[in-house]
């Protein structure tokens, strides 16, 4: 009887569970109906990465199942497929990390490349329309264009770290799992904190051990606390956690982060992915006041802008990792797949 | 009776023509800008500019706006940061097609910055602002400790007997891009003397201790040195001020990163420039002074740009 009655209940539990996420997964066909999900799982999109990257080191893409309106950018711009790191590209590299949407039949791939043999960071997006390739978006981080790092692409970083955080790679228990509009949501509570950030926010959406990586490298100190000693009066500083930089008011530099699109919306291991574009206008909103009521002057001194892809792992509604590749590009560059307005607005896309 | 009414309505008609035609000139010479007011519009934006106020400019309802090729809302971008204006500044003008264009010197946060800028106007309105913006972080080479004046071969004159047509003008310049492209200053109509300076550094000739040796502007395209600039494309050619012998060229250089290296005669295997290490382009304003019909002197505003990145105007 003990054991009819333990067996309903973990039935009555599964059945609970599968409901949530038939619930989730039917809120999320009514918002974004796709019909590839069925025909490109998961490998099935990180198959076509590679057969991606397998032609670009080859520098052919005649062998690649490109829909006859493919579209490409590299860095914002739209050029010919075979163009651009099409003839450059020598060989790939060890790091490798594929974000993957079915729903949206869409996958990101974080990883290293060679370029005429220089380590370069690369960000990828697919676009799989009926087991073809619909839109290709690229980032591609090299020596010279970051410079606040001129000679540091960040791929060696990458490399060394191996891996993306194997919690990124976690999947989130059923019963815990969220929809694609919560899971975006928590994740666009980041940018709209930093977005002349003043410190004064609700920033408990970030988990106690939120931490940071950026083109390879730790961006934050593991805990939402000071390390040691104390943060200079007008930067915050990698010795802080998520939650301290954003308390410190000190990223009031950021003045505009737009055109943030969504692309990528895992809910099975919590994982939401937006290409977007940080700005510094570096105006007059260089002066601004901390919290405790100092004024300070900081940031960028001529306008100029990240194109970022950021990932986040969400557990619980709280981010607990991020990962970002970016460079700098033109202010107020558009990424090739907003109208100028979508790009220029602050509003999240998804 | 009849024939009298005619001439009295001819009349009539007539003069209500005169008065119409009259109208029309007198608001046609309201209309027109010359270079005069083309060069007050430049002094107006750069005084607005300075004051992050574009409420004082006289703009037309869909003025465009970009800044380093990307499209802005006017008051964004070198709007918000502008400071002061150095002393140098270099307009040119073609009233014909109601076009200016200027370079100057900007303060910015502390730093100095080197503007070009084009207007285009239509009924004393601004309608089209177009502007490169080469600071430090965005160009590899800058140096405005020389820009204090425009050099005086570009405010010189032209005698009108002497003034190529506009088409010869843009013709000569299309021809130094041409020898870029092909690696060939044989084939670009070089004044023996031409002097190229680009973000305030002078880089033709070059001097004896340069990696090239001593070279004129044409000896050095013909080294092949260049070759890495795959292609100078879009090219436009929004200003012609053939008064002072001026051509302002906007175009893009585009470096797919293919070729770093060349076989320079003389000098063995050399390592191109650094904008041949991977794909990039480079937005140039460059403005080109022509006399005796020959490329006399080269000034360039460049501004590094992602490959093949839209300039705003094509």
């Amino acid at each position: 009887m003990r054991r009819k009655i333990t067996v309903i209940a973990t039935a009555a539990v599964f059945l609970l569970a599968a409901g949530i996420e038939e619930s989730s997964r039917l809120r999320t066909f009514a918002a974004k109906p796709n019909a590839v999900e069925a025909s490109c799982d998961g490998a099935c999109l990180n198959r076509f990465v590679d057969q991606y990257l397998d032609a670009v080191v080859a520098h052919d893409p005649s062998g690649l199942p490109l829909k006859k309106t493919v579209k490409f950018t590299e860095d914002g711009q739209r050029l010919d497929v075979g163009d651009g790191f099409w003839r450059t590209a020598t060989a790939r590299g060890t790091y490798k990390y594929y974000m993957d949407d079915p729903v949206a039949g869409q996958v990101v791939f974080f990883g290293t490349m060679r370029e005429a043999g220089n380590p370069v960071s690369l960000v990828l997006r697919l676009k799989i329309e009926e087991k073809q390739i619909a839109e290709i978006e690229t980032i591609v981080v090299r020596t010279g264009m970051n410079s606040s790092r001129p000679a540091d692409t960040g791929a060696e970083s990458f490399e060394k770290l191996g891996g993306p955080d194997p919690l990124f790679l976690e999947e989130i228990p059923p019963a815990e799992r969220v929809s694609r509009d919560e899971l975006a949501r928590t994740a666009n509570k980041y940018f709209s904190g930093m977005q002349l950030n003043d410190g004064k926010g609700d920033y408990s959406f970030f988990a106690d051990d939120c931490s940071r990586i950026e083109n390879g490298q730790q961006a934050t100190q593991g805990r939402n606390t000071m390390a040691s000693g104390s943060a200079p009066a007008n930067s915050y500083t990698v010795m802080q956690g998520c939650r301290a930089q954003f308390q410190s008011g000190l990223i009031h530099f950021v003045t505009r982060i737009r055109d943030r699109r969504f692309v990528v919306l895992d809910t099975v291991h919590g994982v939401a992915l937006a290409f977007t574009f940080f700005d510094h206008a570096a105006g007059n909103t260089r002066t601004f006041q901390t919290p405790d009521g100092k004024t300070v002057t900081a940031g960028p001194t001529n306008p100029w802008t990240w194109e970022i892809a950021e990932a986040f792992k969400v557990e619980n509604g709280k981010i607990r990792r991020i990962l970002a590749i970016f460079q700098r590009c033109p202010y107020g560059m558009n990424s090739g797949w907003s109208s100028w307005e979508d790009g220029m607005s602050d509003k999240a896309r998804w | 009776m009849r024939a009298r009414l005619l001439i009295v309505c001819l009349c009539g008609s007539l003069l209500l023509t005169c008065v119409a035609i009259s109208d029309r000139n007198a608001l046609a010479a309201d209309e027109s800008c010359d270079r005069a007011c083309l060069t007050g519009m430049v002094d107006q934006y750069l005084v607005a500019m300075v004051a992050h106020d574009p409420s004082k400019l006289p703009l037309a309802k869909d003025v465009k706006f970009t800044e380093d090729g990307v499209p802005l809302q006017l008051g964004d971008g070198l709007w918000a940061t502008a400071g002061g204006l150095g002393t140098y500044k270099l307009y040119f003008a073609e009233p014909e097609s109601d076009a200016v264009g200027a370079y100057a010197v900007v303060q910015e946060n502390g730093s100095a910055a080197i503007l070009a800028l084009r207007l285009k106007v239509a009924k004393r309105r601004i309608t089209e602002i177009e502007t490169l913006v080469a600071r430090k972080p965005t160009t590899s080479f800058l140096n405005t400790d020389n820009l204090t004046e425009p050099r005086p071969i570009f405010l010189e004159t032209v005698p009108p007997a002497d003034r190529p047509s506009r088409q010869e003008m843009v013709s000569m310049v299309g021809k130094y891009f041409d020898g870029i492209e092909q690696g060939n200053g044989d084939i670009v109509p070089f004044d023996p003397d031409c002097i190229r300076i680009e973000n305030g550094i002078q880089t033709c000739p070059s001097s004896a201790s340069s990696p090239l040796g001593a070279l004129s502007c044409g000896a050095q395209l013909s080294t092949k040195i260049f070759t890495y600039i795959q292609s100078v494309s879009p090219r436009r050619f929004p200003v012609v001020d053939r008064e002072r012998g001026l051509v302002l060229a906007v175009v893009r250089f585009n470096h797919p990163g293919t070729q770093q290296t060349v076989e320079v005669p003389g000098r063995g295997k050399m390592t191109m420039g650094r904008y041949s290490q991977w794909p990039n382009s480079t937005q140039i304003a460059e403005l080109f002074k022509i006399k005796d019909r020959k490329i006399k002197e080269i000034t360039a505003v460049i501004v590094t740009a992602a490959y093949k990145a839209p300039m705003g105007w094509e």
